[in-house]
């Protein structure tokens, strides 16, 4: 099912949420990304925030300024205007990271349910480029996609109460670089040393919805000395 | 949010921005956000402060202080909040608001994304900007202006975007029944135990972003009432949204607590936070408080 037209419905007093196809894929969330996009580029009075997801995007707006019948008008609109725009160019982050032992505590776990040896897994994993579908839950977590099939498993039955910031893993059809110290239920097979989250700035992340994260398979010592370099260090251009 | 940061902030907003109009500060300088009694704070050089939102039994050196009006500390002088009275957080501004630096525009503390502290014992806070106080009118904001923090009323909802995933069991229920705050709550999300409310279908969704005041039912029935420093984005399915001029009333509630939930429809809602709005116009017209 192909729609141009999104649903739009108002939630709460002061969002709009607008939703395409109830699937996870690149196409659809290329639509929500340049929904987004189109959005702020115009500065529509009233709207505060424009929030992307995988599927659906949301708009909060001030109450006191407009209204969701204007929103939706508005979004309307937007979708009919066939303009072509220039979004950002997508970068391509290559994130050293160190797989398995002390780094890795679900890699067996993951060979054990992929019939695969842990290396196969760690190659499988690594040697491929992942879309952040979009930044959220916290800390500016990138939600990426694209996983191998056959490396889609379930999360643990229990969450972790505890995973270091920078573990690298997955879980059904999602993948994340762990931004701080956080519960998780995803299973992970690594660590990457680089700071992928840096509170104090604006923005508090690189990655932008639409980038590329790829976590190339090093030894321990490279890790740790990528570590001592900025994530802007990682860029590679696509 | 865009970034993936909630808005964090003061849960009961208005509190918040009335302290610091009774001092003529900016509406958003830093205040202290005070949860239960405890706190004892000493003035080290002459200050003026408000106090605002919950009773917290505040104390200036052994008499009761008064709240919803400037109230002036000398050098030395201890203000104590000694014992809980009516509600849950009370605010501490400070002519010339705290200084504390701003981070992603704003000044707001965000403990589990590393964005400032709670504050320690022996810390010593300075003040910020005497340069953005207005000159304004010195006065006990009229007994009008201050919300009873009446903990029974019902907290009203705005529903969906999600609540064809619960029946019209579940519905019934969700609006009908008392549900209590329990321990397992904080500036997050306040969760609840009552009864159970139906499900129709597995309430896992497709990751979106999630407004302030979202209510999540997972498959337990359970309610969870997301909150300012909640995640940006989840995965379960929402039944309904607390209305954003009930918010700052939710942010009063405590453990033990129970809200029954009723439904509003959009146009009460934003009618309602247009006669907040008038209150805080004027509040500021009392004061002389010119923005």
């Amino acid at each position: 099912m192909n729609r141009k037209y999104p649903e739009i419905k108002p939630v709460g007093d002061c969002s709009v949420l607008i939703e395409y196809e109830e699937e996870v894929s690149p196409e659809v969330n290329l639509k929500v990304r340049t929904l987004a996009y189109r959005i702020e580029k115009h500065s529509f009075h009233g709207i505060i925030e424009v929030v992307p997801a995988y599927r659906s995007l949301m708009i909060f707006f001030d109450p006191f300024k407009t209204d969701f019948k204007k929103i939706s008008d508005f979004v309307n609109y937007l979708t009919e205007e066939s303009v072509k725009i220039e979004m950002t160019q997508p970068r391509l982050f290559k994130i050293p990271t160190v797989y398995g032992s002390l780094y890795g505590p679900d890699l067996e776990r993951v060979s054990e349910h992929t019939k695969l040896s842990p290396d196969e897994v760690v190659h499988l994993f690594a040697s491929r480029p992942y879309l952040v579908y979009f930044l959220g839950f916290l800390c500016s977590l990138a939600y990426l996609g694209g996983i191998p099939k056959i490396l889609e498993i379930p999360r643990l039955t229990s969450p972790r109460p505890y995973v270091p910031a920078g573990s690298v893993g997955f879980a059904g059809k999602q993948a994340n670089i762990v931004p701080v110290d956080e519960p998780s239920g995803f299973n992970y097979i690594g660590r990457t040393f680089v700071k992928v989250y840096y509170p104090k700035k604006f923005p508090p992340t690189l990655f932008r919805p639409g980038d590329y994260i790829q976590c190339p398979s090093v030894s321990e010592e490279e890790a740790k000395w990528a570590g001592e370099k900025d994530l802007g260090d990682f860029i590679e251009s696509i | 949010m865009k970034y993936g940061i909630p808005p964090s902030g003061a849960m009961d907003q208005y509190s918040y921005r009335v302290g610091n109009l009774l001092l003529g500060n900016p509406e958003n300088s830093a205040s202290l956000e005070i949860t239960l009694h405890g706190l004892k704070i000493e003035a080290l050089i002459p200050v003026t402060i408000s106090i605002t939102g919950a009773d917290l039994g505040p104390y200036l050196n052994g008499d009761p202080a008064p709240q919803w009006t400037p109230l002036i500390m000398k050098k030395g002088e201890i203000i104590h909040f000694k014992q809980r009275k009516k509600g849950l957080r009370a605010y501490l501004a400070v002519k010339g608001g705290f200084d504390v630096p701003e981070v992603l525009g704003s000044r707001s503390t965000f403990i589990r994304g590393k964005i400032g502290n709670p504050i320690s014992e022996g810390e010593i806070i300075s003040i910020g900007d005497f340069g953005a106080i207005k000159s304004i009118k010195s006065l006990a904001l009229p007994k009008l202006y201050i919300p009873d923090l009446n903990l029974h009323d019902p907290i009203q909802v705005i529903m969906g975007p999600q609540n064809e995933y619960y029946t019209l069991q579940g519905i019934d229920t969700f609006l009908n029944a008392s549900y209590k705050v329990t321990s397992q709550s904080d500036r997050m999300a306040y969760r609840t135990e009552g009864p159970p409310i139906e499900i129709a279908k597995d309430p896992g969704i497709i990751t979106e972003p999630i407004p302030r005041g979202a209510i999540q039912v997972p498959g337990d029935g359970k309610p969870i009432i997301l909150l300012w420093d909640a995640q940006v984005t989840g995965g379960y399915a929402k039944i309904a949204t607390v209305i954003s001029a009930d918010m700052d009333r939710l942010g009063q509630k405590m453990p033990g607590d129970t809200i029954h939930f009723q439904q509003a429809n959009r146009d009460m809602a934003i009618e309602l936070l247009f006669e907040k709005k008038r209150k805080i116009d004027t509040i500021k017209k009392l004061l002389n408080y010119q923005d």
